[in-house]
């Protein structure tokens, strides 16, 4: 059984190889992604304004959410929870166009309005992650780790955020692989990224300017992706990582 | 030492956990409280180290009040161990074990020495686990960190809660025994939670009997065992209660007390070692065809030879002599 579903996967991702060399093959022969080799300075500053966007408010969620999350699972503040969650959530549900539109209409155009509005959007993705990282701590260890003599700020960072980083990075991780494709909407409020190409390809029936910024984003989103998965790999404490590993096994 | 005054805990203004609790855990003492799911005896031990408030009373560690002491210093001073060990999974064998230490701020070569001598202690090779994780480990091997965890900082005083109720029988059996050596060795006084009158009967120096939040009885093993002090106790210990007294006593404690039989030669008579506790005794006489078991010391010389009606009479003797 295991070894069917092993060989199927196998299959799956080898037909997924194929199918993107094939297209890589097919846009490099009709020159799909001209545009970048016309205007390099153009295709820089497009792709700087896309990363920015991303990692300002990426940074931001994070410096706001992950504190939020520890705030909330404390016993003593636990009862705020449905409102901090209920708020990020307010964020999560209104569509991410909508959002965008809220916050030009506060800011303005130009590129503080889209960090703005993708800040809001990340908020929730993490803060779940957080608190679902945090909660799923053992009590029994919390408790051995009490009756020894740690401080409460010494069981948050010796015991449960190394045990909750997994899920916490997870968390951070999905919200900025999300925001990279939605970045792209920026352009509609004036704060530029590589939406811009797209929506020009779009609006000329052009394939070049579409693949030309199209393309890119989504290789950044398979390059956040993987490079998440290597600071999982790196900031996760080994005795974790060893002991999922034999979990899975 | 651990003395409890008049010890109380309400939950909810209104449902009383432990009425008024009162004895004295004498230094270097392992008691063992015993008593059904319910009964309170985790939560007493919970107050001792403040995880659990205390409503009324006080609780004296070597004679300061944990009601006033500072919790995070106090708790540093008690070696706790839980049933499920609580290692943390982040940190490997050695950071697990030195945790106290290292808040302690001892330094690298001290904690290092600790850490060999504790492992050695607990019966684990040190260079062979330190850099290891606690999911590599067994149950039972889990367990003996706990123990050298909680040992770590030399504490006077140790809280043990159900800390082999979830080993296997066999894992179970030999931990015990090691850590009654271990006792005998460093003479901490613990304070010992089980619900196993068994564990409790092998290892404690007393008993401490609770139900409803109640102490029903608080004696040495053979004392409630030979003389339950109500029907709630003789009920709890067991009808067999005189069979597991025997447990308590050798074959010497025997031989010292009465004269042992003249030796019968016969085919069907065991050999067996004057150190076999009387329990064991009775049930090879019982397994066998003849009457009498044939009593040798260490170096394998005849001392006589021992009958049931013999341990009758040691055993009447005795419950005379504890009551």
């Amino acid at each position: 059984m295991d070894r069917t579903n092993k060989t199927i996967a196998l299959i799956i991702k080898l037909i997924f190889w194929a199918l993107l060399i094939a297209f890589f093959v097919w846009a490099f022969a009709n020159n799909m992604f001209s545009k970048i080799w016309e205007q390099p300075d153009t295709f820089l500053r497009l792709l700087g304004e896309h990363i920015t966007i991303v990692l300002l408010s990426g940074a931001a969620a994070v410096l706001l959410a992950v504190p939020l999350g520890i705030f909330v699972t404390r016993p003593k503040f636990r009862k705020s929870e449905w409102l901090i969650v209920g708020i990020a959530n307010l964020g999560q549900t209104i569509p991410s166009l909508a959002v965008l539109a809220l916050a030009m209409g506060f800011l303005g155009i130009g590129i503080s309005a889209a960090v703005v509005a993708l800040f809001v959007y990340s908020l929730l993705p993490i803060l779940q992650n957080t608190i679902a990282g945090l909660d799923s701590v053992d009590d029994n260890m919390k408790d051995a780790a009490k009756g020894m003599g740690l401080t409460n700020t010494q069981i948050l960072w010796k015991i449960e955020l190394p045990n909750a980083l997994t899920s916490i990075i997870a968390g951070v991780r999905t919200a900025l692989v999300i925001n990279i494709g939605t970045a792209a909407l920026a352009y509609l409020i004036g704060a530029g990224g590589l939406g811009v190409w797209i929506f020009t390809g779009i609006r000329l029936f052009d394939n070049a300017f579409l693949m030309s910024g199209a393309v890119p984003v989504t290789l950044l989103a398979i390059l956040i992706d993987y490079l998440f998965k290597w600071l999982q790999f790196a900031l996760v404490p080994k005795g974790l990582r060893l002991a999922r590993k034999a979990q899975n096994s | 030492m651990i003395h409890f005054n008049d010890v109380t805990k309400v939950y909810n203004g209104n449902v009383k956990a432990i009425e008024n609790m009162n004895f004295t855990v004498e230094d270097g003492e392992l008691v063992i409280m015993l008593g059904p799911s319910g009964c309170g005896k985790t939560t007493l031990l919970r107050m001792v180290n403040q995880l659990e408030s205390i409503t009324d009373g006080d609780i004296m560690l070597n004679g300061k009040s944990v009601r006033h002491s500072n919790k995070i210093e106090m708790r540093r001073n008690i070696g706790y161990v839980i049933q499920s060990n609580g290692l943390f999974p982040n940190m490997n064998i050695e950071d697990n074990a030195m945790i106290v230490p290292n808040l302690l701020g001892w330094d690298r070569k001290k904690m290092r020495d600790r850490f060999n001598m504790l492992m050695e202690l607990v019966g684990l090779n040190p260079d062979e686990y330190r850099k290891r994780y606690p999911h590599e480990l067994s149950g039972g091997q889990q367990q003996r960190v706990g123990v050298a965890r909680a040992l770590a900082a030399d504490p006077p005083v140790m809280l043990m809660d159900e800390p082999f109720g979830a080993l296997d029988p066999i894992i179970r059996t030999h931990l015990q025994e090691e850590f009654l050596q271990i006792q005998k060795e460093l003479k901490k006084t613990i304070l010992f939670v089980s619900h196993d009158i068994d564990e409790a009967v092998k290892m404690a120096d007393k008993i401490a009997l609770l139900k409803g939040g109640k102490m029903m009885q608080y004696a040495e093993p053979a004392r409630m065992l030979n003389k339950p002090a109500n029907s709630f106790v003789a009920e709890f210990v067991g009808q067999d209660r005189v069979l597991k007294s025997m447990s308590l006593y050798t074959v010497r404690d025997l031989a010292n007390a009465l004269t042992l039989k003249p030796v019968i030669e016969s085919p069907d008579s065991q050999n067996i070692n004057e150190n076999l506790s009387l329990r064991v005794a009775i049930s090879k006489i019982l397994n066998q065809e003849a009457d009498q078991l044939i009593v040798e010391n260490d170096n394998g010389t005849r001392k006589g030879s021992i009958t049931l009606d013999l341990i009758e009479q040691f055993l009447h003797r005795e419950i005379k002599e504890s009551v």
